[in-house]
């Protein structure tokens, strides 16, 4: 693990000199390298491909922007993903403001109409339970448990101690568990 | 035990909660930020790498620097080329002798405040109050101290090396005659006009994006039109501020300030005799 990780800050560190000096394949390569865990961590927040792809491509743009002045004090991945959160947090604080100021027009039009309301499954209300939770919760407990990401790493994408992420998944958890109370003999079986 | 099943239910049952595409938009997201990277302005630091700027100011606000700009270029090559024109039929049409003539007026021509009424045609004023006239004289060439009939250069501009120079020289003559204009029809106005308030405010703005551009230009170089366009900017910032329902001190402060400043004097003795021929 520490021969892994020590390769891979030397390879960190000769794709940053190559794009800081110019190379635009080292630029891609980087792309490349990451994307994909972005993309993805952007999505299974925002929970919408235009919105992944936008807040991806800000990532990029200002880690290519900012790369000059990455020190090296954590990790290339660390950093890019803590660029990817900030971004992809900011997005969703204001597309969350949009939606409010767009929501009293949309109920407006849907009055009168008849409401459906079917008996939701396991996916749907497992989905609206984690969408209610508080976002420093939600966070960590889709990096942790549906991204896979350690605590380590969360820890610093989301510049806190590791223990105040085990406490925050502790506590997505926990509220998730009462949330989901009705489905409890599919886990105590 | 339960405690892990429930780990493991929730785990399970998480992986579809805003689960992704299973292919990654990879090439369109490039192509995105490729076409965002290169639309916007860079710079180039360390070893040569480009990276973006990040926008201080909206679109808007360089679209229309940048509109601003481009029309003040455009007129200084425009009088440049036309006063450079041998073609001129003006210069044709009138015998004139080879070294600069300097018509001597006044003394207290240029200090002279402006008089009520006489804003309404601030181009035609100078004409009228006869300021210095230097004929024939090459561009950046000023009248000064027409009593003493001595004739000085201003700026840096060199007849020799005026080329590229001289749309600027010519530029900034322009903008202080038009600048000279604003104030002698700020100070002409009623107190009570409103509308011509707003006339002027609007001119004023565009007048002090102009200076602005100016001032970072090889015009401010010079040691004494930089001080003059830093205070024409101060005024014009003051007139720009000015609201509809501002009092009568905030017009005097702009008084104080013209006259502490000299503002007009120096303008007056900034602009080279018979630049209004060539606005």
């Amino acid at each position: 693990m520490v021969a892994y990780e020590s390769q891979h800050s030397v390879n960190d560190i000769q794709l940053i000199t190559r794009v800081v000096a110019g190379d635009a394949a080292a630029e891609r390569e980087l792309y490349e390298t990451y994307v994909d865990r972005i993309y993805r961590l952007a999505f299974r927040l925002a929970g919408d491909d235009e919105l992944a792809r936008d807040f991806t491509q800000a990532t990029f743009i200002r880690a290519f922007e900012k790369i000059g002045s990455f020190r090296g004090e954590s990790s290339l991945s660390t950093w890019l993903h803590s660029i990817g959160m900030s971004v992809t947090l900011n997005g969703l604080r204001k597309a969350k403001r949009q939606r409010n100021r767009e929501a009293p027009m949309e109920e407006g039009m849907t009055v009168g109409s008849p409401k459906v309301d079917a008996e939701p499954d396991l996916k749907e209300r497992m989905a609206r339970a984690i969408d209610s939770l508080a976002e420093k919760y939600r966070m960590v407990f889709v990096m942790h448990d549906v991204e896979g990401y350690t605590h380590e790493e969360i820890s610093g994408t989301l510049n806190i101690p590791v223990g105040t992420s085990k406490s925050h998944l502790f506590q997505a958890r926990s509220k998730l568990r009462v949330m989901l109370a009705d489905f409890a003999p599919e886990w105590v079986s | 035990m339960t405690e892990d099943n429930f780990e493991k239910f929730l785990q399970k049952g998480a992986q579809s909660y805003n689960a992704p595409p299973a292919r990654v938009p990879r090439e369109e997201m490039w192509s995105a930020i490729q076409a965002k990277r290169a639309a916007g302005p860079r710079v180039v630091y360390g070893g040569g790498a480009t990276y973006l700027i990040r926008h201080r100011f909206g679109t808007k606000v360089w679209l229309g620097a940048a509109a601003a700009a481009m029309l003040l270029v455009a007129t200084g090559v425009g009088i440049g080329r036309w006063t450079a024109s041998p073609r001129q039929p003006a210069v044709a049409n009138n015998p004139l002798p080879t070294q600069p003539v300097v018509v001597p007026v006044p003394a207290n021509a240029g200090s002279e405040p402006a008089q009520p009424g006489s804003g309404s045609a601030p181009a035609t004023d100078r004409s009228l109050r006869g300021g210095p006239r230097a004929l024939n004289e090459p561009p950046g060439t000023v009248a000064t101290n027409a009593g003493q009939g001595n004739a000085t250069s201003i700026g840096s501009t060199n007849p020799s090396s005026a080329g590229s120079g001289s749309a600027y020289q010519l530029t900034a003559v322009q903008h202080l005659s038009e600048a000279e204009a604003l104030l002698t029809s700020f100070r002409a106005r009623s107190t009570a006009d409103q509308q011509m308030d707003a006339q002027l405010g609007s001119w004023a703005r565009q007048l002090l994006t102009n200076t602005r551009l100016l001032l970072d230009s090889p015009v401010a170089n010079d040691p004494q039109r930089r001080p003059l366009l830093e205070d024409l900017e101060l005024v014009l910032v003051q007139i720009v501020q000015l609201s509809p329902g501002s009092t009568p001190q905030d017009r005097e402060l702009i008084e104080k300030t013209l006259q502490q400043d000299h503002v007009m004097t120096r303008l007056r003795t900034a602009i080279p005799a018979g630049a209004q021929r060539g606005s």
